[in-house]
C-alpha cells in the first residue's frame, strides 16, 4: 500500500528525440516534468493519443535516451533497495531495470521463448541468478498472476489474456519497485480485463509494488488507484487526487481534451452541474453514485423500460432488407471448427456490434464476408447473392473490411493516393477521383496531411485513413475490427459518428469489439458468438439483462448499464440517456 | 513454422538424453555424408542407419515421421524419376539430344542409381533433421552451445526465429490478402501486378517487421538480455557420455568416408564403375 517513501522523483525534466539525420532536433516530446510517485502507490497515466504518455514511460524506465538516443536534461531520481535515492545515470541499465520495469500494450511483442517457465525466468536467466533462485521466483510470480501450473505451457499457445499476464509475471520475477504498465486491457475481452486488473491488486497488496498504468478504458480503473498524472501537450501535471481529478477536471477532460471519464462520476458531475448535491463527492465507481443518489433524497423507483414501439429513435423501426446474409455457416480450419450453423444478418442502415471473449471466431466471421475464406457448408448472401457466386473482385467492392491494425491495409505511399487509389479500381474519371478524395480528406480531418506517408500519421489518423481509404467506393456492408482500439474518446466518438453516418446512407456496418461502451452507446443490434455459435442476437439492452449469455461469453455490461438497472430496475445505455431518466423519475 | 517448435516431445529415450550437441553433431556428419557421397550402397546403408535410429532411438512413433516427412515425398518421388533421364553421359550441354526425351528403354541401372540415391539422400537428411526435432528442445540446444562456449545472444537466435516466423508469416498473409481486397495492381499485366504486390509487400513487412522487431529488442533489453557474458540456465542438461562417444565416433568415420571418397576419379556418380 501507499507509504510516505518516495518509489520516483522527476524535476524539471525535458527530453527531446534524435532527429533523424539531416534534420534539426524538433521541440521537446517533454516539457519540464516535476513529479512525486510514492511507493506501493498506483497511479493512472491519462492523456489523450499521442500526447506523450508511452514517452514519458520509456523514459522512466530508461530505454529514451539510453537504447533510441535523444537528448535529455534536468532529473529522474528512482529509489534503489540500498543506495537510497540515486540518480538514474548513476546506476547501470541493467541495475534500473531491476527497480524499474516496464510491460508492453501488446503481449505478443514480448514474448521471446518457447515456454511459459522459460519466458518468465528469462530475465534471471540473464542476470546470473541461481536455478533454485530462479525456480522459487517463477513459481511464485505465476501464482501471483493466477497461472500456477502453467510451466510447462507453450507460449504459442496461450490466450491473450494469458500472455499478457505471462509478461506480468516474467515482470514480477525480477522484484522490481516501480512497474510501468502500457495499455495492459487493450487486447483482452472483459473478462480477462477485469482479471488482469484484479491481478494486478492482488499483487499490489503483497509486494508493496508502485504501478503506474497507462490506460484509455478507465471505467474499471478509477476507483483503484491512488493518483492521477495528465499528460498534455508534451507536459506532465499531477499527481492529482482521483475524485479531486474529477471534481476539478473531470467534465473539461472530456469535452476538451476528449478523454474517456468513468460514467459513474460522468453521471455525478452531469447531476451536480444541475444543482443535485451528491453528498461523499463525486463518485468513482457504480457503487459510489448508487450509494450517493440513494442517500441525496433524489426519489429514483424502479421502472418499466420505456416500449419498443414508444421510442422513434429505435433503428429498428427504419431497418430494410438484409445486405448481408449467414445461412447456416460452418467452418474450420484444418480439423478445427470455428463456426458451427452460423445464422445471421445485418440490414441496411444498421450498426450490428459482434462481441465474443477472445477467440470466439468474430474475426473468422468476418473473413467469410468479403470471400477471403468461404464456408465449409452453408452460404454467406450479399445483397441476396451467394459469396461464391460473386468475382472476389466484385465481392470487395461490395464488403468493405477494416483491419484491426490499420498499417496492414496501406498500400500506397501517401495519404491523398491511398484513398483515390479506391476510385482508380472502380475507373473513375480524374476529376472526380480529386473532387471525391479531398472531399474525404476534409471529412476525415487529414487534408493537411495529404502528401504524407500513411506510416507516419499518428494512431488515430491512421485508423481514420484506414476506414476513409475502404469507404470511398461506397460498399454495401462495412466491417469493422476493433474500430476504436487504441483510441481516446473524441477519436472514438468521430470515427463511430462516421460510421453512423455511413449506415445513415445506407451502408450495413459491422463491428468486432470488445469496447461494452461502445456497444452501448452506438449499436442498434447485437450478436454474441460464444465457441462458435451465435448465442444471443438482439438489442443491448436486452443483452446486458441475460446473465446466462454475459456470463457464458464472458462479457460484461458497461458501468452505466450496471448501476442505471440498480437505480432504475432496467438498464439505459448512455450516462445521457440515465440522467434524463433520473430527471424524468425524480421530478429533477 | 510453429509446429516445427511445437514438434518436440518430452521423453526418455537415447536421443532424447543425448545432449543437443552430440544429436548436432551426428545431424551434420549424416547430411555431409549424405550430400557427398556417391556410392549407392553408402546411400542406403546411410538411410537405414537413419530409419533405425528413428524407430528405435527416439521413442517417437513412425506414424509422427510420416505425419511431418509426407510434405518431403513427392519431391523425393520426382528426383528418383526425372534425374536419372539428365544422369551424364545421357544429355549434356550442347548436345543435341534433349534430355528428358532420353528413351526409357535406354536408361542404364547407372542412371536408375542415380536417382535413387538422390531420393535416399534427402530421405535420410529429413528422417536424421525430424529425429532431432523431435527430441531436442531448441531451449536445451541454447543452453548446451552456450556452455560450449558459443555467446548465448547468437545462439538464442534460432529461439527467436521459431517464435517471430510464424509471426511474420501471418503478417504476409494478412498483407496478401489486403493487395487482394484493395485490388492493387490493377489494369496492368499479370507480371506486372506480380512485381507491383511483391515490391509493396517486401516494403509492409520491412516497415512492419521492423518495428515488432525493434519492441522485441525492447523487450529483450529491458529483461537484461547481453548485461552479461554468460548466463544462468533453470534446467539442467545432462551430459549423456553414451551419447557423446556414439556421436564422436560417427563423426570421426563420416570425416574417413569423406575423405576417402574424396578423389575426383571416383566423383562420377555411379555404381560399380
Amino acid at each position: 500500500m501507499k507509504t510516505d517513501q518516495t518509489a520516483a522523483f522527476l524535476e524539471k525534466y525535458n527530453f527531446w528525440f534524435k532527429p533523424q539525420k539531416g534534420q534539426k532536433e524538433s521541440h521537446a516530446a517533454l516539457v519540464d516534468v516535476s513529479f512525486e510517485v510514492q511507493s506501493g502507490s498506483f497511479v493512472l497515466i491519462l492523456g489523450r493519443s499521442g500526447s506523450g504518455k508511452s514517452t514519458l514511460a520509456l523514459n522512466l524506465v530508461g530505454i529514451y535516451p539510453d537504447y533510441f538516443g535523444g537528448r535529455n536534461n534536468g532529473r529522474i531520481l528512482i529509489n534503489h533497495p540500498k543506495l537510497g535515492l540515486v540518480n538514474r545515470r548513476d546506476i547501470t541499465a541493467d541495475q534500473r531495470f531491476r527497480i524499474v520495469n516496464m510491460l508492453f500494450q501488446n503481449p505478443e511483442d514480448q514474448i521471446v521463448t518457447l515456454t511459459v517457465e522459460d519466458e518468465v525466468g528469462f530475465a534471471l536467466e540473464n542476470y546470473q541468478y541461481e536455478p533454485t533462485e530462479i525456480r522459487r521466483r517463477i513459481d511464485l510470480a505465476l501464482d501471483m498472476v493466477g497461472l500456477d501450473g502453467f510451466q510447462g505451457r507453450e507460449t504459442l499457445h496461450l490466450s491473450g489474456g494469458e500472455k499478457q499476464r505471462v509478461g506480468l509475471a516474467a515482470m514480477l520475477a525480477m522484484e522490481p519497485s516501480v512497474l510501468i504498465l502500457d495499455e495492459p486491457t487493450s487486447n483482452l475481452d472483459p473478462a480477462g480485463t477485469a482479471d488482469v486488473l484484479d491481478t494486478i491488486d492482488r499483487i499490489r497488496e503483497r509486494l508493496n509494488l508502485t504501478v503506474l498504468v497507462i490506460e484509455h478504458e478507465v471505467d474499471e480503473v478509477f476507483d483503484r488507484v491512488d493518483a492521477v498524472l495528465l499528460v498534455e501537450d508534451r507536459r506532465v501535471m499531477g499527481p492529482f487526487e482521483p475524485r479531486q481529478f474529477l471534481e476539478e477536471r473531470g467534465l473539461q477532460v472530456r469535452d476538451q481534451m476528449g478523454l474517456w471519464i468513468p460514467q459513474a462520476s460522468e453521471v455525478g458531475l452531469l447531476l451536480r452541474e444541475q444543482g443535485n448535491k451528491l453528498p461523499g463527492g463525486i463518485p468513482l465507481s457504480g457503487a459510489e453514485l448508487v450509494e450517493a443518489i440513494e442517500s441525496s433524497g433524489m426519489k429514483i423507483s424502479p421502472q418499466k423500460p420505456p416500449e419498443k414501439g414508444d421510442n422513434a429513435d429505435y433503428p429498428g423501426s427504419r431497418l430494410s432488407n438484409p445486405a448481408i446474409e449467414f445461412k447456416g455457416v460452418s467452418f474450420g480450419y484444418a480439423e478445427q471448427p470455428v463456426l458451427e450453423n452460423l445464422n445471421l444478418s445485418a440490414q441496411q442502415n444498421e450498426l450490428l456490434a459482434i462481441v465474443g471473449q477472445n477467440g470466439s471466431g468474430k474475426s473468422t466471421l468476418a473473413s467469410l464476408c468479403n470471400g477471403i475464406e468461404q464456408p465449409d457448408s452453408g452460404t454467406v448472401f450479399v445483397d441476396g447473392i451467394p459469396t461464391g457466386d460473386y468475382s472476389f473482385e466484385k465481392l470487395v467492392r461490395r464488403v468493405a473490411y477494416i483491419f484491426q491494425v490499420p498499417e496492414k491495409q496501406f498500400v500506397c505511399s501517401t495519404v491523398y493516393d491511398e484513398i483515390a487509389h479506391g476510385l482508380r479500381t472502380l475507373g473513375v474519371e480524374q476529376d472526380e477521383i480529386e473532387q471525391q478524395t479531398v472531399k474525404l480528406l476534409g471529412t476525415v480531418r487529414l487534408l493537411d496531411r495529404r502528401d504524407a506517408s500513411p506510416y507516419v500519421l499518428s494512431h488515430g489518423q491512421k485508423r481514420r485513413l484506414s476506414v476513409a481509404a475502404m469507404v470511398v467506393s461506397k460498399p454495401k456492408v462495412v466491417i469493422l475490427d476493433e474500430p476504436t482500439f487504441g483510441q481516446d474518446y473524441q477519436q472514438a466518438q468521430n470515427l463511430m459518428q462516421m460510421l453512423r453516418d455511413l449506415a445513415n446512407e445506407g451502408a450495413s456496418v459491422i463491428f468486432i469489439t470488445h469496447d461494452m461502451r461502445l456497444v452501448a452507446e452506438y449499436a442498434d443490434r447485437v450478436a454474441v458468438l460464444c465457441d462458435g455459435k451465435i448465442i444471443f442476437n438482439g438489442q443491448p439492452e436486452e443483452l446486458f439483462t441475460t446473465e446466462e449469455v454475459l456470463l457464458r461469453a464472458r462479457l460484461k455490461p458497461p458501468s452505466v448499464a450496471q448501476f442505471s438497472a440498480r437505480l432504475l430496475g432496467y438498464p439505459v445505455l448512455t450516462t445521457q440517456a440515465l440522467i434524463e431518466r433520473i430527471q424524468g423519475v425524480s421530478g429533477g | 513454422m510453429a509446429s516445427v517448435s511445437l514438434s518436440y516431445k518430452k521423453g526418455t529415450s537415447f536421443f532424447h538424453r543425448m545432449t543437443p550437441f552430440s544429436k548436432l553433431l551426428l545431424v551434420l556428419s549424416v547430411s555431409f555424408v549424405a550430400i557427398f557421397n556417391t556410392n549407392i550402397y553408402v546411400g542406403t546403408g546411410l538411410f537405414l542407419f537413419c530409419f533405425l535410429l528413428a524407430v528405435f532411438l527416439t521413442g517417437v512413433s513412425l506414424r509422427r515421421y510420416w505425419a511431418f516427412g509426407r510434405i518431403i515425398v513427392p519431391f523425393v518421388l520426382l528426383l528418383a524419376v526425372v534425374f536419372p533421364f539428365f544422369y551424364g553421359g545421357q544429355a549434356t550441354v550442347g548436345s543435341d539430344e534433349v534430355a528428358i526425351q532420353t528413351p526409357v528403354k535406354d536408361l542404364t541401372w547407372g542412371a536408375l542409381g542415380f536417382g535413387a540415391l538422390l531420393a535416399l539422400r534427402f530421405l535420410s537428411l529429413a528422417i536424421v533433421g525430424l529425429a532431432f526435432s523431435f527430441t531436442t528442445h531448441p531451449t536445451d540446444l541454447v543452453q548446451n552451445l552456450s556452455k560450449r562456449g558459443w555467446d548465448y545472444r547468437l545462439i538464442h537466435a534460432p529461439v527467436m526465429g521459431l517464435i517471430l516466423f510464424p509471426v511474420f508469416l501471418e503478417l504476409g498473409r494478412e498483407i496478401s490478402v489486403t493487395q487482394r481486397i484493395r485490388d492493387l495492381g490493377q489494369n496492368t499485366n499479370k507480371l506486372r501486378r506480380k512485381w507491383i504486390r511483391i515490391k509493396h509487400l517486401v516494403f509492409s513487412m520491412l516497415v512492419l517487421g521492423l518495428r515488432s522487431g525493434q519492441t522485441q529488442a525492447m523487450a529483450l533489453d529491458i529483461r537484461g538480455y547481453g548485461a552479461h557474458k554468460t548466463r544462468t540456465f533453470i534446467r539442467e542438461v545432462p551430459k549423456h557420455q553414451v551419447g557423446e562417444i556414439f556421436a564422436w565416433i560417427f563423426f570421426a568415420l563420416s570425416v574417413i568416408y569423406l575423405i576417402i571418397q574424396f578423389n575426383p576419379a571416383t566423383m562420377q556418380w555411379n555404381i560399380g564403375s
